[in-house]
């Protein structure tokens, strides 16, 4: 019993990661219609940013953080400008490419600045963890589990509560109509390609000091994420971290009482099942409501 | 001078001539209305003064100023609103909020926004228990209230209504057409319809629209008296109701 309990805490932090990635899927399929394959590379930027930042120039833990959000930013505004922008009004087939071509840049800039070794980066807090009775809390796991349900909270309020929230889903509901009001469609996708980035980057930071720091660690968390949203139902913001915690809880259990070297294999074993029995996903039918 | 002045109006959609060189006027407060069978180019016209489709050449004047070529964001916020063929409500928000939104092109807080919409509900009372529904659950009588209501919110000086009577039953079609006169008393209206008789029924002015042209204008009963385009555009009962 006590080992379930603490490979549910396990399982549910790394889930949360696979949920704030997924979320920034969804946000962008739903804001464009476009999986956007570089969303993991968001995460490995954002880690790397933390590296320069607190490792290489030593500044503070906090400003490294917040310097690094920052850059995730301003990489959604250029991924956005340069990316999606130019191809807007293409079919989905070359914005997709274009994703896939941005991912391999990101990827490889990387690699030629930092080469092929992997970099550590400290947790956030100095204190390794706590005791709580049969559990070992891990602070770092503690940390990623806090922020994401802070998140999960505040993307709620966002976009069922305020006005802003309210333009983006109508932006991704129908583009030509919120135009005709007067929304700026153009400035909602823009919001929505820098809110992505941050989730993601956030996401690639909370991470980090749990693996390593590495040019893989993008694609490796984008291919669960990307399973995760179609466990949850692919476009559905509660579907996406249903399915990246169930994921993260998945796969740490089939590691614990399975096999080990195919911890990844079952999160992929899971996405095989529902594609066969349940394609629409946990939260598929709600689907018909964007029809 | 009108409140609207089209001249030569032509657009194209790749090779095909949807609009060639249509001349229309609307005056401020009239409730004009554009008739003719399907593909003649009704929707088009309107979708270029909305800004959603891109003239080729010609004029298309509002308030004295040309705002052919402007993106929709702009033209809205210089108080066209345009209610697209299919209503085109948000279907998964609610019908509030649907309505909210349409002062998108203005600037107010959203408290205030949300007391207009509010105070919408007085114009459309039928909608009103509807209010917390999704946009996906309405019927098309009720789709249509939601999408004219939120196109008032943007306090337009001049509705484009595009066939507000299509697929609704005769009732609803009567309660559209008791809210459009309704509007007139505030708002010039360029509606759109296939329905020639209650079209007419509330136009100060109609024009009959064929394959891109205008080739005819006038008051309803100088349309209704014009025997073979009564025939041919009006509905084969046109004398009997004339």
């Amino acid at each position: 019993m006590d080992l379930v309990l603490q490979l549910l805490f396990t399982g549910i932090g790394i889930g949360a990661v696979y949920a704030l990635v997924a979320l920034g899927f969804v946000l962008i399929f739903r804001a464009t219609n476009v999986v956007n394959f570089a969303q993991g590379e968001f995460s490995m930027v954002a880690a790397y940013l933390m590296v320069v930042f607190s490792v290489d120039l030593g500044w503070p833990y906090w400003l490294s953080f917040l310097l690094a959000l920052g850059g995730m930013a301003l990489l959604g505004v250029i991924f956005n400008l340069g990316v999606y922008y130019p191809l807007r009004h293409r079919t989905f087939l070359p914005v997709i490419i274009a994703t896939i071509g941005a991912s391999i840049l990101l990827a490889n800039s990387v690699l030629a600045i930092y080469g092929p070794q992997p970099q550590v980066l400290q947790g956030w807090f100095d204190t390794p963890g706590i005791q709580l009775g049969p559990v070992y809390l891990d602070s770092q796991y503690l940390l990623i589990i806090a922020v994401t349900i802070a998140l999960v909270f505040f993307n709620y309020w966002f976009f069922e509560k305020t006005l802003l929230g309210k333009k983006l889903q109508a932006t991704s509901q129908d583009k030509e109509m919120a135009s005709l009001l007067g929304i700026s469609v153009s400035t909602m996708i823009m919001i929505t390609f820098i809110y992505s980035a941050v989730l993601g980057g956030l996401a690639g930071i909370l991470v980090a000091p749990v693996l390593f720091v590495s040019i893989q660690m993008g694609s490796t968390i984008a291919l669960k994420a990307f399973a995760a949203t179609i466990i949850g139902g692919f476009g559905d913001v509660a579907g996406a971290i249903i399915g990246g915690l169930a994921l993260g809880v998945i796969e740490t259990f089939g590691a614990a009482y399975i096999s080990v070297p195919y911890k990844d294999g079952f999160a992929f074993l899971v996405l095989v099942a529902f594609l066969i029995f349940r394609p629409q996903g946990i939260f598929g039918e709600r689907v018909a409501e964007k029809a | 001078m009108p409140l609207l002045e089209i001249r030569n109006l032509v657009v194209r959609y790749g090779e095909i001539e949807a609009l060639r060189g249509v001349t229309i006027a609307v005056e401020a407060g009239q409730v004009v209305t554009l008739l003719g069978a399907n593909g003649a180019g009704k929707s088009t016209t309107l979708r270029a003064i909305s800004g959603l489709a891109k003239p080729t050449s010609g004029e298309i004047l509002f308030d004295g100023e040309s705002i052919a070529g402007l993106g929709p964001e702009s033209i809205v916020r210089l108080g066209i609103s345009h209610v697209p063929e299919g209503r085109r409500v948000f279907p998964g928000l609610t019908v509030k909020e649907n309505i909210m939104l349409g002062a998108s092109n203005r600037k107010a807080s959203s408290a205030q926004i949300s007391r207009e919409a509010d105070a919408m509900f007085d114009l459309f009372p039928d909608i009103r228990a509807f209010a917390d529904a999704l946009g996906w659950t309405l019927s098309g009588g009720q789709l249509q209230m939601v999408a004219v209501a939120r196109a008032l919110m943007a306090k337009p000086r001049l509705l484009l209504l595009d066939e507000p009577s299509l697929g609704l039953a005769p009732v609803i079609v009567q309660a559209v057409f008791r809210i459009i006169s309704q509007i007139r008393k505030d708002t010039t209206v360029l509606l759109v319809e296939q329905n020639a008789r209650m079209g007419l029924s509330v136009a100060d002015h109609g024009f009959v629209l064929e394959t891109g042209r205008i080739v005819l204008g006038g008051k309803p009963d100088e349309l209704w008296g014009n025997e073979a385009i009564a025939a041919a555009y009006l509905g084969g009962h046109a004398k009997a109701s004339a």
